[in-house]
Protein backbone atom coordinates (compact mmCIF):
# COMPACT_ATOMS: atom_id res chain seq x y z
CA UNK A 1 0.00 0.00 0.00
CA UNK A 2 1.38 3.30 -0.83
CA UNK A 3 0.68 6.81 -0.80
CA UNK A 4 -2.40 7.55 -1.24
CA UNK A 5 -4.67 11.32 -1.74
CA UNK A 6 -8.74 11.44 -1.65
CA UNK A 7 -10.25 14.97 -3.09
CA UNK A 8 -13.52 15.88 -4.56
CA UNK A 9 -14.30 16.40 -7.80
CA UNK A 10 -16.76 18.87 -8.40
CA UNK A 11 -19.79 19.19 -10.95
CA UNK A 12 -19.27 19.73 -14.20
CA UNK A 13 -21.54 23.24 -14.92
CA UNK A 14 -24.66 21.97 -16.57
CA UNK A 15 -24.29 18.27 -16.01
CA UNK A 16 -25.41 15.43 -13.55
CA UNK A 17 -22.88 13.53 -11.42
CA UNK A 18 -23.34 10.20 -13.55
CA UNK A 19 -22.49 12.68 -16.70
CA UNK A 20 -19.13 14.06 -14.87
CA UNK A 21 -18.50 10.61 -13.53
CA UNK A 22 -18.65 8.62 -17.29
CA UNK A 23 -16.38 12.21 -18.82
CA UNK A 24 -13.57 11.32 -15.96
CA UNK A 25 -13.68 7.46 -16.82
CA UNK A 26 -12.97 8.18 -19.90
CA UNK A 27 -10.62 10.62 -19.73
CA UNK A 28 -8.59 7.99 -18.11
CA UNK A 29 -8.72 5.18 -20.77
CA UNK A 30 -7.62 7.43 -23.10
CA UNK A 31 -4.69 8.07 -20.53
CA UNK A 32 -4.26 4.07 -21.09
CA UNK A 33 -5.49 3.54 -17.83
CA UNK A 34 -7.44 -0.50 -17.20
CA UNK A 35 -10.30 -0.86 -15.29
CA UNK A 36 -9.98 -3.16 -12.74
CA UNK A 37 -13.42 -4.21 -11.16
CA UNK A 38 -15.26 -1.36 -8.58
CA UNK A 39 -14.57 -0.11 -4.91
CA UNK A 40 -16.68 1.07 -2.18
CA UNK A 41 -16.50 2.29 0.84
CA UNK A 42 -19.14 3.19 3.65
CA UNK A 43 -19.50 5.12 6.78
CA UNK A 44 -22.22 4.75 9.37
CA UNK A 45 -22.33 7.36 12.26
CA UNK A 46 -23.05 6.69 16.28
CA UNK A 47 -24.11 9.44 18.49
CA UNK A 48 -23.03 8.59 22.25
CA UNK A 49 -25.76 8.52 24.29
CA UNK A 50 -24.33 8.19 28.09
CA UNK A 51 -23.86 11.54 29.27
CA UNK A 52 -19.85 12.58 30.55
CA UNK A 53 -19.93 15.67 32.48
CA UNK A 54 -17.72 18.39 31.26
CA UNK A 55 -17.02 16.73 28.07
CA UNK A 56 -18.76 17.47 24.80
CA UNK A 57 -19.84 14.54 23.34
CA UNK A 58 -17.83 12.70 20.37
CA UNK A 59 -19.05 11.34 17.22
CA UNK A 60 -17.90 7.76 16.44
CA UNK A 61 -17.79 6.58 12.62
CA UNK A 62 -17.58 3.14 11.71
CA UNK A 63 -15.94 2.92 8.30
CA UNK A 64 -15.79 0.05 5.52
CA UNK A 65 -13.77 -0.80 2.77
CA UNK A 66 -13.80 -3.04 0.01
CA UNK A 67 -9.90 -2.86 -0.18
CA UNK A 68 -9.93 -4.46 3.34
CA UNK A 69 -13.19 -6.47 3.21
CA UNK A 70 -12.19 -8.28 6.33
CA UNK A 71 -11.67 -5.36 8.68
CA UNK A 72 -13.89 -2.75 9.88
CA UNK A 73 -12.51 1.13 11.06
CA UNK A 74 -13.95 2.64 14.03
CA UNK A 75 -12.98 6.62 14.29
CA UNK A 76 -13.66 8.94 16.82
CA UNK A 77 -13.87 12.14 15.89
CA UNK A 78 -10.40 14.49 16.15
CA UNK A 79 -9.53 11.27 18.31
CA UNK A 80 -8.15 8.08 18.05
CA UNK A 81 -9.36 5.05 15.89
CA UNK A 82 -8.85 1.65 15.89
CA UNK A 83 -8.99 -1.39 13.06
CA UNK A 84 -11.32 -4.89 13.96
CA UNK A 85 -12.84 -7.60 12.51
CA UNK A 86 -15.60 -7.18 10.39
CA UNK A 87 -18.04 -8.07 13.15
CA UNK A 88 -17.25 -5.11 14.79
CA UNK A 89 -20.86 -4.26 13.81
CA UNK A 90 -22.47 -6.64 16.09
CA UNK A 91 -20.66 -5.29 18.93
CA UNK A 92 -22.08 -2.17 17.97
CA UNK A 93 -25.33 -3.39 18.01
CA UNK A 94 -25.01 -4.78 21.30
CA UNK A 95 -23.47 -1.35 22.34
CA UNK A 96 -27.42 0.05 21.51
CA UNK A 97 -27.44 1.84 25.09
CA UNK A 98 -24.28 3.90 24.66
CA UNK A 99 -23.82 4.44 20.69
CA UNK A 100 -27.39 5.43 18.74
CA UNK A 101 -26.72 4.75 15.17
CA UNK A 102 -28.30 7.97 13.16
CA UNK A 103 -29.04 5.71 10.30
CA UNK A 104 -29.72 8.74 8.23
CA UNK A 105 -25.96 9.79 7.99
CA UNK A 106 -24.83 6.57 6.27
CA UNK A 107 -22.66 7.68 3.21
CA UNK A 108 -21.76 5.25 0.42
CA UNK A 109 -19.45 5.53 -1.62
CA UNK A 110 -18.88 3.40 -4.60
CA UNK A 111 -17.81 3.43 -8.44
CA UNK A 112 -14.81 1.39 -10.52
CA UNK A 113 -11.08 1.23 -10.04
CA UNK A 114 -8.45 1.84 -12.26
CA UNK A 115 -5.08 0.80 -12.63
CA UNK A 116 -2.53 3.00 -14.27
CA UNK A 117 1.24 1.18 -14.48
CA UNK A 118 1.94 2.10 -10.52
CA UNK A 119 -1.26 4.23 -10.16
CA UNK A 120 -4.36 2.74 -8.73
CA UNK A 121 -6.92 5.36 -9.23
CA UNK A 122 -10.51 4.78 -7.61
CA UNK A 123 -13.70 7.21 -9.21
CA UNK A 124 -16.69 6.88 -7.27
CA UNK A 125 -19.87 8.52 -6.72
CA UNK A 126 -20.61 9.83 -2.89
CA UNK A 127 -24.31 9.11 -1.62
CA UNK A 128 -26.18 9.62 1.39
CA UNK A 129 -29.32 8.80 1.96
CA UNK A 130 -30.02 7.50 -1.43
CA UNK A 131 -29.27 10.35 -3.17
CA UNK A 132 -26.01 11.43 -5.18
CA UNK A 133 -23.78 14.35 -2.89
CA UNK A 134 -20.53 14.61 -5.22
CA UNK A 135 -17.85 12.88 -6.78
CA UNK A 136 -14.44 11.63 -4.87
CA UNK A 137 -11.34 10.71 -6.12
CA UNK A 138 -9.02 8.25 -4.69
CA UNK A 139 -5.34 8.31 -6.58
CA UNK A 140 -2.61 5.96 -4.57
CA UNK A 141 0.79 5.57 -6.19
CA UNK A 142 1.78 2.31 -4.67
CA UNK A 143 5.82 1.91 -4.88
CA UNK A 144 6.45 4.85 -2.75
CA UNK A 145 5.99 5.18 1.13
CA UNK A 146 7.17 8.44 2.12
CA UNK A 147 4.17 10.82 0.98
CA UNK A 148 6.25 14.09 1.13
CA UNK A 149 8.60 12.72 -1.68
CA UNK A 150 5.90 11.54 -3.88
CA UNK A 151 3.43 14.62 -3.69
CA UNK A 152 4.88 16.33 -6.75
CA UNK A 153 4.57 13.07 -9.05
CA UNK A 154 1.03 12.28 -7.91
CA UNK A 155 0.23 15.93 -7.92
CA UNK A 156 1.15 15.56 -11.71
CA UNK A 157 -0.33 12.78 -12.70
CA UNK A 158 -3.76 14.04 -10.92
CA UNK A 159 -3.31 17.48 -12.74
CA UNK A 160 -3.54 15.09 -16.35
CA UNK A 161 -7.05 14.05 -16.07
CA UNK A 162 -8.48 16.26 -13.57
CA UNK A 163 -7.38 19.62 -14.72
CA UNK A 164 -7.16 22.28 -12.35
CA UNK A 165 -9.47 20.95 -9.59
CA UNK A 166 -5.76 19.07 -7.99
CA UNK A 167 -6.02 19.24 -4.04
CA UNK A 168 -3.59 20.46 -1.99
CA UNK A 169 -1.43 18.08 0.28
CA UNK A 170 -3.57 16.02 2.41
CA UNK A 171 -3.92 17.31 6.06
CA UNK A 172 -3.39 14.18 7.68
CA UNK A 173 0.37 14.03 5.79
CA UNK A 174 0.94 17.33 6.71
CA UNK A 175 0.79 16.83 10.19
CA UNK A 176 3.52 14.34 9.96
CA UNK A 177 6.25 15.08 7.90
CA UNK A 178 8.90 12.41 8.37
CA UNK A 179 6.49 10.07 9.20
CA UNK A 180 5.94 7.00 7.02
CA UNK A 181 2.41 6.07 5.53
CA UNK A 182 3.20 2.28 6.91
CA UNK A 183 0.74 -0.62 5.47
CA UNK A 184 -1.38 -1.09 8.42
CA UNK A 185 -2.12 3.15 7.89
CA UNK A 186 -5.43 2.80 5.58
CA UNK A 187 -6.19 5.16 8.85
CA UNK A 188 -4.96 7.74 6.54
CA UNK A 189 -6.85 6.98 3.64
CA UNK A 190 -10.44 6.22 5.89
CA UNK A 191 -9.68 10.17 7.28
CA UNK A 192 -9.80 11.68 4.26
CA UNK A 193 -12.72 10.10 3.07
CA UNK A 194 -14.53 11.04 6.42
CA UNK A 195 -12.97 14.25 6.11
CA UNK A 196 -14.51 14.32 2.40
CA UNK A 197 -17.66 13.07 4.09
CA UNK A 198 -18.37 15.52 6.25
CA UNK A 199 -17.95 18.47 3.75
CA UNK A 200 -20.33 17.27 1.76
CA UNK A 201 -22.98 16.26 4.27
CA UNK A 202 -22.35 20.33 5.38
CA UNK A 203 -23.04 20.81 1.78
CA UNK A 204 -26.42 22.40 0.80
CA UNK A 205 -28.51 19.98 -0.72
CA UNK A 206 -28.18 21.65 -4.49
CA UNK A 207 -31.64 21.21 -5.37
CA UNK A 208 -33.00 17.90 -6.44
CA UNK A 209 -32.20 17.74 -10.01
CA UNK A 210 -28.89 16.26 -8.75
CA UNK A 211 -29.70 12.86 -10.57
CA UNK B 1 28.68 -1.98 -75.76
CA UNK B 2 32.11 -2.53 -76.74
CA UNK B 3 33.15 -4.90 -73.95
CA UNK B 4 29.68 -7.34 -75.35
CA UNK B 5 31.60 -7.28 -78.67
CA UNK B 6 34.66 -7.93 -77.82
CA UNK B 7 33.19 -10.83 -75.67
CA UNK B 8 31.38 -12.29 -78.86
CA UNK B 9 34.72 -12.74 -80.29
CA UNK B 10 36.02 -14.11 -77.33
CA UNK B 11 33.13 -16.88 -76.88
CA UNK B 12 34.46 -18.21 -80.55
CA UNK B 13 37.71 -18.79 -79.76
CA UNK B 14 36.52 -20.07 -76.28
CA UNK B 15 34.58 -23.00 -77.88
CA UNK B 16 37.70 -23.65 -80.22
CA UNK B 17 39.97 -23.60 -77.41
CA UNK B 18 37.80 -26.50 -75.61
CA UNK B 19 37.57 -28.61 -78.49
CA UNK B 20 41.56 -28.53 -78.28
CA UNK B 21 41.76 -29.21 -74.60
CA UNK B 22 39.33 -32.18 -75.23
CA UNK B 23 41.57 -33.33 -78.08
CA UNK B 24 45.04 -32.76 -75.74
CA UNK B 25 43.59 -34.92 -73.33
CA UNK B 26 42.64 -37.61 -75.66
CA UNK B 27 45.69 -37.74 -77.23
CA UNK B 28 47.05 -38.09 -73.75
CA UNK B 29 45.20 -40.27 -72.80
CA UNK B 30 45.88 -42.50 -75.95
CA UNK B 31 49.90 -42.90 -75.11
CA UNK B 32 49.18 -43.91 -71.83
CA UNK B 33 46.69 -46.49 -73.24
CA UNK B 34 49.22 -47.94 -75.17
CA UNK B 35 52.33 -48.23 -72.49
CA UNK B 36 49.61 -49.36 -69.96
CA UNK B 37 48.92 -52.15 -73.19
CA UNK B 38 52.58 -52.61 -73.60
CA UNK B 39 54.71 -54.57 -76.63
CA UNK B 40 51.98 -56.56 -79.18
CA UNK B 41 52.78 -60.56 -79.30
CA UNK B 42 54.89 -60.82 -82.73
CA UNK B 43 57.71 -63.09 -84.04
CA UNK B 44 60.88 -61.23 -83.39
CA UNK B 45 61.75 -59.30 -80.66
CA UNK B 46 63.05 -56.78 -82.93
CA UNK B 47 60.15 -56.38 -84.87
CA UNK B 48 58.35 -56.06 -81.46
CA UNK B 49 60.09 -53.32 -80.42
CA UNK B 50 60.59 -51.34 -83.70
CA UNK B 51 56.95 -51.16 -84.00
CA UNK B 52 55.87 -50.01 -80.20
CA UNK B 53 58.69 -47.51 -80.37
CA UNK B 54 57.47 -45.86 -83.87
CA UNK B 55 53.47 -46.07 -82.52
CA UNK B 56 55.12 -43.92 -78.97
CA UNK B 57 56.99 -41.66 -81.38
CA UNK B 58 53.69 -41.24 -83.29
CA UNK B 59 51.73 -40.46 -79.98
CA UNK B 60 53.60 -38.30 -78.59
CA UNK B 61 53.83 -36.24 -81.68
CA UNK B 62 50.24 -35.98 -81.73
CA UNK B 63 50.14 -34.82 -78.30
CA UNK B 64 53.11 -32.15 -79.13
CA UNK B 65 50.30 -30.94 -81.90
CA UNK B 66 48.04 -30.88 -79.75
CA UNK B 67 49.82 -28.72 -77.19
CA UNK B 68 50.86 -26.31 -79.89
CA UNK B 69 47.40 -26.12 -81.40
CA UNK B 70 45.92 -25.44 -77.61
CA UNK B 71 49.03 -22.45 -76.85
CA UNK B 72 47.73 -20.94 -79.75
CA UNK B 73 44.12 -21.07 -79.17
CA UNK B 74 45.09 -19.44 -75.46
CA UNK B 75 46.85 -16.71 -77.19
CA UNK B 76 43.03 -15.51 -79.18
CA UNK B 77 41.01 -15.95 -76.37
CA UNK B 78 43.38 -12.98 -73.98
CA UNK B 79 43.45 -12.68 -70.78
CA UNK B 80 39.82 -11.51 -68.72
CA UNK B 81 39.21 -7.86 -68.61
CA UNK B 82 40.19 -6.38 -65.62
CA UNK B 83 38.05 -3.13 -66.04
CA UNK B 84 35.48 -4.60 -64.19
CA UNK B 85 35.90 -5.13 -59.76
CA UNK B 86 34.18 -8.34 -59.65
CA UNK B 87 36.56 -9.72 -62.57
CA UNK B 88 35.04 -12.57 -64.46
CA UNK B 89 31.80 -12.64 -62.43
CA UNK B 90 31.02 -9.41 -63.34
CA UNK B 91 30.10 -10.96 -66.49
CA UNK B 92 26.97 -12.63 -64.64
CA UNK B 93 25.54 -9.08 -65.42
CA UNK B 94 25.41 -9.72 -69.25
CA UNK B 95 22.91 -12.48 -68.78
CA UNK B 96 20.29 -12.09 -70.18
CA UNK B 97 18.08 -14.70 -68.40
CA UNK B 98 18.07 -11.88 -65.60
CA UNK B 99 14.76 -12.34 -64.48
CA UNK B 100 14.75 -16.16 -64.07
CA UNK B 101 18.15 -16.76 -62.66
CA UNK B 102 19.13 -13.71 -59.96
CA UNK B 103 22.50 -14.85 -59.52
CA UNK B 104 24.45 -11.67 -60.41
CA UNK B 105 22.05 -9.68 -57.81
CA UNK B 106 22.69 -12.51 -55.00
CA UNK B 107 26.38 -11.49 -55.80
CA UNK B 108 26.37 -7.86 -55.07
CA UNK B 109 24.09 -8.54 -51.82
CA UNK B 110 26.45 -10.97 -50.75
CA UNK B 111 29.87 -8.78 -51.60
CA UNK B 112 27.65 -6.00 -49.89
CA UNK B 113 27.07 -8.18 -46.76
CA UNK B 114 30.68 -9.22 -46.49
CA UNK B 115 32.25 -5.48 -46.82
CA UNK B 116 30.18 -4.40 -43.76
CA UNK B 117 30.42 -6.76 -41.44
CA UNK B 118 33.99 -6.73 -41.68
CA UNK B 119 33.55 -2.66 -41.13
CA UNK B 120 31.44 -3.48 -38.01
CA UNK B 121 34.10 -6.11 -36.61
CA UNK B 122 36.89 -3.61 -37.24
CA UNK B 123 35.04 -0.70 -35.31
CA UNK B 124 33.68 -3.02 -32.35
CA UNK B 125 36.79 -4.58 -31.93
CA UNK B 126 38.74 -0.93 -31.40
CA UNK B 127 36.20 0.10 -29.08
CA UNK B 128 36.71 -3.06 -26.92
CA UNK B 129 40.21 -2.62 -26.98
CA UNK B 130 39.39 0.74 -25.41
CA UNK B 131 37.64 -0.60 -22.48
CA UNK B 132 40.53 -2.92 -21.14
CA UNK B 133 38.64 -2.64 -17.39
CA UNK B 134 35.02 -3.98 -18.50
CA UNK B 135 34.01 -7.61 -18.49
CA UNK B 136 33.64 -7.83 -22.06
CA UNK B 137 36.75 -6.48 -23.13
CA UNK B 138 38.87 -8.76 -20.48
CA UNK B 139 37.27 -12.12 -21.75
CA UNK B 140 38.27 -10.87 -25.13
CA UNK B 141 41.65 -9.48 -24.83
CA UNK B 142 43.42 -11.18 -22.23
CA UNK B 143 44.68 -14.21 -22.99
CA UNK B 144 43.14 -17.77 -21.97
CA UNK B 145 46.29 -18.04 -19.79
CA UNK B 146 46.08 -14.75 -17.34
CA UNK B 147 42.43 -15.02 -16.72
CA UNK B 148 42.11 -18.38 -14.69
CA UNK B 149 45.69 -16.82 -12.63
CA UNK B 150 43.33 -13.13 -11.45
CA UNK B 151 40.02 -15.41 -10.78
CA UNK B 152 41.59 -17.50 -7.82
CA UNK B 153 43.32 -15.21 -5.70
CA UNK B 154 40.06 -12.72 -5.82
CA UNK B 155 37.34 -15.88 -5.36
CA UNK B 156 38.86 -17.08 -2.43
CA UNK B 157 38.74 -14.40 -0.40
CA UNK B 158 38.75 -15.22 3.74
CA UNK B 159 34.53 -14.61 4.58
CA UNK B 160 35.97 -11.91 7.44
CA UNK B 161 37.89 -9.57 4.66
CA UNK B 162 34.18 -9.40 2.65
CA UNK B 163 32.63 -8.44 5.80
CA UNK B 164 34.86 -6.01 6.60
CA UNK B 165 35.15 -4.12 3.00
CA UNK B 166 31.19 -4.33 3.44
CA UNK B 167 30.73 -2.76 6.67
CA UNK B 168 33.73 0.08 5.59
CA UNK B 169 31.19 0.44 2.39
CA UNK B 170 28.07 0.67 5.11
CA UNK B 171 30.11 3.42 6.95
CA UNK B 172 30.79 5.48 3.92
CA UNK B 173 27.04 6.35 2.92
CA UNK B 174 25.03 7.07 6.06
CA UNK B 175 21.47 6.81 4.24
CA UNK B 176 22.15 2.85 3.06
CA UNK B 177 21.75 0.17 5.75
CA UNK B 178 23.15 -3.01 4.64
CA UNK B 179 22.71 -6.01 6.32
CA UNK B 180 24.72 -9.41 5.49
CA UNK B 181 23.65 -12.34 5.46
CA UNK B 182 25.12 -15.76 4.45
CA UNK B 183 22.49 -18.24 3.62
CA UNK B 184 24.33 -20.83 2.00
CA UNK B 185 28.02 -21.31 2.86
CA UNK B 186 30.65 -18.59 2.53
CA UNK B 187 28.98 -16.39 -0.41
CA UNK B 188 26.79 -12.92 0.97
CA UNK B 189 23.59 -12.05 0.47
CA UNK B 190 23.61 -7.84 0.86
CA UNK B 191 20.21 -6.11 1.98
CA UNK B 192 20.51 -2.81 1.57
CA UNK B 193 17.68 -0.46 2.26
CA UNK B 194 18.00 2.75 0.99
CA UNK B 195 16.22 5.32 3.16
CA UNK B 196 13.25 4.71 2.96
CA UNK B 197 12.81 4.54 -0.79
CA UNK B 198 13.66 0.61 -2.34
CA UNK B 199 15.57 -2.57 -0.86
CA UNK B 200 18.09 -3.60 -3.18
CA UNK B 201 19.26 -7.65 -2.51
CA UNK B 202 22.81 -8.43 -3.56
CA UNK B 203 24.22 -11.52 -4.03
CA UNK B 204 27.78 -11.82 -4.08
CA UNK B 205 30.31 -14.17 -5.01
CA UNK B 206 33.04 -13.22 -2.56
CA UNK B 207 33.46 -9.79 -3.76
CA UNK B 208 31.84 -10.00 -7.28
CA UNK B 209 28.36 -9.25 -7.42
CA UNK B 210 26.02 -11.64 -8.73
CA UNK B 211 22.68 -10.63 -9.42
CA UNK B 212 20.83 -8.16 -7.96
CA UNK B 213 16.56 -7.54 -7.57
CA UNK B 214 15.00 -4.09 -6.71
CA UNK B 215 11.90 -4.33 -4.33
CA UNK B 216 10.07 -1.54 -3.22
CA UNK B 217 10.63 -0.35 0.83
CA UNK B 218 7.08 -1.89 1.63
CA UNK B 219 7.51 -5.11 -0.35
CA UNK B 220 8.73 -8.32 1.68
CA UNK B 221 11.91 -9.06 0.98
CA UNK B 222 11.83 -12.53 3.14
CA UNK B 223 9.43 -16.16 1.61
CA UNK B 224 7.23 -17.60 4.23
CA UNK B 225 10.01 -19.53 5.62
CA UNK B 226 12.00 -16.35 6.67
CA UNK B 227 14.60 -16.68 4.53
CA UNK B 228 16.00 -13.64 1.59
CA UNK B 229 13.90 -14.25 -1.00
CA UNK B 230 16.50 -13.68 -3.93
CA UNK B 231 14.47 -14.38 -6.89
CA UNK B 232 10.85 -12.85 -7.04
CA UNK B 233 10.85 -9.78 -8.94
CA UNK B 234 8.99 -6.07 -7.58
CA UNK B 235 5.36 -6.19 -8.15
CA UNK B 236 5.75 -2.33 -8.97
CA UNK B 237 6.90 -1.45 -12.34
CA UNK B 238 9.09 1.38 -11.19
CA UNK B 239 11.14 -1.12 -9.25
CA UNK B 240 11.25 -3.63 -12.31
CA UNK B 241 12.85 -1.36 -14.36
CA UNK B 242 15.23 0.38 -11.77
CA UNK B 243 16.40 -3.58 -11.22
CA UNK B 244 17.20 -3.78 -14.67
CA UNK B 245 19.17 -0.35 -14.51
CA UNK B 246 21.32 -2.13 -11.49
CA UNK B 247 21.37 -5.03 -13.81
CA UNK B 248 23.11 -2.98 -16.04
CA UNK B 249 25.21 -1.16 -14.04
CA UNK B 250 27.04 -4.17 -12.07
CA UNK B 251 27.66 -5.50 -15.56
CA UNK B 252 28.82 -1.91 -16.56
CA UNK B 253 31.66 -2.00 -13.04
CA UNK B 254 33.87 -5.25 -13.54
CA UNK B 255 37.32 -4.61 -11.91
CA UNK B 256 38.55 -8.17 -11.64
CA UNK B 257 41.68 -6.59 -9.88
CA UNK B 258 39.98 -4.64 -7.22
CA UNK B 259 36.79 -6.08 -6.58
CA UNK B 260 35.72 -3.80 -3.27
CA UNK B 261 36.12 -1.12 -5.72
CA UNK B 262 33.49 -2.48 -7.96
CA UNK B 263 31.16 -3.07 -5.01
CA UNK B 264 31.50 0.42 -3.83
CA UNK B 265 31.18 2.06 -7.15
CA UNK B 266 27.75 0.07 -7.54
CA UNK B 267 26.27 1.34 -3.91
CA UNK B 268 27.57 4.89 -5.07
CA UNK B 269 25.36 4.33 -7.76
CA UNK B 270 22.67 3.06 -6.23
CA UNK B 271 22.47 5.74 -3.72
CA UNK B 272 21.56 7.94 -6.12
CA UNK B 273 18.25 6.76 -6.39
CA UNK B 274 17.35 8.24 -2.80
CA UNK B 275 15.35 10.82 -5.04
CA UNK B 276 13.63 8.38 -6.97
CA UNK B 277 10.34 9.89 -5.99
CA UNK B 278 11.18 13.38 -5.95
CA UNK B 279 11.74 14.44 -9.68
CA UNK B 280 8.72 15.07 -11.53
CA UNK B 281 7.21 12.95 -14.31
CA UNK B 282 8.38 15.31 -17.05
CA UNK B 283 11.59 15.89 -15.99
CA UNK B 284 12.71 12.19 -15.82
CA UNK B 285 13.47 11.74 -19.54
CA UNK B 286 13.61 8.06 -20.83
CA UNK B 287 16.35 7.30 -22.21
CA UNK B 288 17.32 4.04 -23.07
CA UNK B 289 19.41 1.92 -21.18
CA UNK B 290 22.37 1.83 -23.42
CA UNK B 291 22.91 5.57 -22.03
CA UNK B 292 23.06 4.18 -18.78
CA UNK B 293 26.66 2.63 -20.02
CA UNK B 294 28.44 6.32 -20.25
CA UNK B 295 27.02 7.35 -16.65
CA UNK B 296 30.09 7.18 -14.24
CA UNK B 297 30.17 6.49 -10.64
CA UNK B 298 28.53 8.51 -8.47
CA UNK B 299 26.11 10.77 -11.43
CA UNK B 300 22.26 10.96 -10.51
CA UNK B 301 20.51 8.34 -12.72
CA UNK B 302 18.37 10.80 -14.18
CA UNK B 303 17.03 9.00 -17.01
CA UNK B 304 14.05 7.03 -15.27
CA UNK B 305 11.45 5.75 -17.01
CA UNK B 306 8.63 6.05 -14.11
CA UNK B 307 5.29 5.05 -16.35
Amino acid sequence: MGVTCVCQVPVTEGKSVQQTVDALHKKLEQLGAVKQGSFWVDCETYHPTGNVSGQPSKLLYVMHNSETPLSCMGLFEGGPCLIADANFDVLMVKLKSHFQNAKAHKVECRGSRYRYCDFLIKVGTVTMSSSARGISVEVEYCPCVVPGDCWNLTKEFMQSFLGTSVPELPSVFAAKPEGLFAPSDCVDTMTQYLELFNKLRKMQMPGSNVR
Amino acid sequence: MADALHVGVNLDAFSHAISGIQALRSSVSRVFESLKDGMKNRETLEGREKIFISGFQEQLQSVNRDLNELERLSGLVGRPSESHPLHNSGLLSLDPVQDKTPLYSQLLQAYKWSNKLQYHAGLASSLLNQQSLKRSANQMGASAKRRPKVQPSTLVLPPQYVDDVISRIGRMFPDLTIELFRPNGTSAVLLVTLGKVLKAIVVMRSLFIDRTVVRGFNENVYNEDGKLDIWTKSQYQVFQKVTDHATTALLHYQLPQMPDVVVRSFMTWLRSYIKLFRQSLHKAVPVSLSALWTVPAGRTPSHLERL
